[in-house]
């Protein structure tokens, strides 16, 4: 009997964060202090939360007992312990986890209650922060992003550079307003074309945030 | 100009896309007669005022609006859900 060819075809897969080949730390632009600072987000879980017709109050209370955070019914934000949910749309929802740890089995005991679909890997995130962020987002935010308007927890659908993205505002840091954005990945690369045309002439620091569990 | 979504709130008119009249009533395809048929395709009225339309908030919600707006001004005075306007069983 022949012996059984060993010979290996495996590929070795890994995974690639959205940013991988696109953006990586650095700085970029004018010298002499970042006017913005860009943190890459990636390692976390995220999913859509569509409730099925009549569903969202069941999905908001399971989401709720869960995780101790209500599905917002307005467009904002709630955070609890290491998850968010993202106002999406009418009845929609982002639901983001710091790791991915876990995640599938939540998405599991929520599935019931409309489409949920994990899509971790199909979103690139970013948080943008620095003196000059609402300089350079005013350069492609069609929206008053200024305090009065646009409070903390607030959250936008929109688009930047024709590319839909999703914008919201968290708490204040030392150089005031932080905002995260989350571009569909396909489009990784144009929105950050524009953010680095927009953004050079302020001066901009780039990182990648730690990720947070196994991917 | 600008439409106020009710779920985004006011947002530049380039976010969404027109589709026109909202208030057509499709007749029932089978027993309808072809001249019925021609009017529900192709017939449209053109009102210099107010006009009742369906627009599309796709680079926000995704959700379809019916608009109010004057066709001479572009003054807008209603926006609203398509869904959740109130529909008879040919709409």
């Amino acid at each position: 009997m022949a012996e059984i060819a060993t010979v290996s075809t495996a590929v070795s897969w890994a995974p690639r964060g959205a940013w991988a080949g696109i953006a990586q730390p650095g700085s970029f632009g004018a010298t002499g202090g970042a006017g913005v600072l860009a943190t890459l987000l990636d390692g976390f879980g995220l999913a859509t939360l569509i409730a099925a017709p009549g569903a969202a109050p069941a999905l908001s209370r399971i989401v709720e007992a869960r995780l101790g955070i209500a599905l917002p019914q307005a467009p904002k934000i709630a955070s609890g312990q290491a998850h968010d949910a993202i106002w999406a749309g009418p009845d929609q929802w982002l639901l983001r986890a710091a790791s991915r740890d876990g995640f599938a089995g939540l998405l599991a005991e929520l599935a019931p209650h409309g489409a949920v679909s994990d899509q971790s890997d199909a979103r690139a995130a970013v948080r943008l922060s620095g003196p000059r962020v609402r300089d350079l987002l005013a350069k492609g935010v069609m929206l008053d992003l200024h305090p009065a308007a646009f409070a903390v927890g607030d959250v936008a659908l929109t688009s930047i550079a024709h590319v839909g993205v999703q914008i919201w505002r968290l708490a204040d840091g030392p150089d005031g307003s932080v905002f995260e954005i989350l571009v569909p990945r396909s489009m990784a690369g144009s929105f950050w074309a524009w953010f680095t045309a927009s953004a050079a002439e302020f001066g901009c620091a780039v990182t990648a945030a730690p990720v947070a569990g196994p991917r | 100009m600008r439409i106020t979504c009710p779920h985004c709130g006011a947002r530049d008119a380039q976010e969404f896309t027109y589709l026109g009249a909202a208030d057509l009533k499709r007749p029932d395809g089978m027993a309808a007669t072809e001249a019925a048929m021609t009017d529900y395709v192709y017939q449209r009225e053109n009102p210099a005022g107010t006009h009742r339309e369906l627009w599309y908030h796709g680079a926000g919600c995704h959700a379809w609006l019916v608009v109010t707006r004057d066709t001479r001004n572009h003054a807008i005075a209603a926006v609203e859900a398509a869904k959740s306007r109130k529909t008879g069983a040919a709409a």
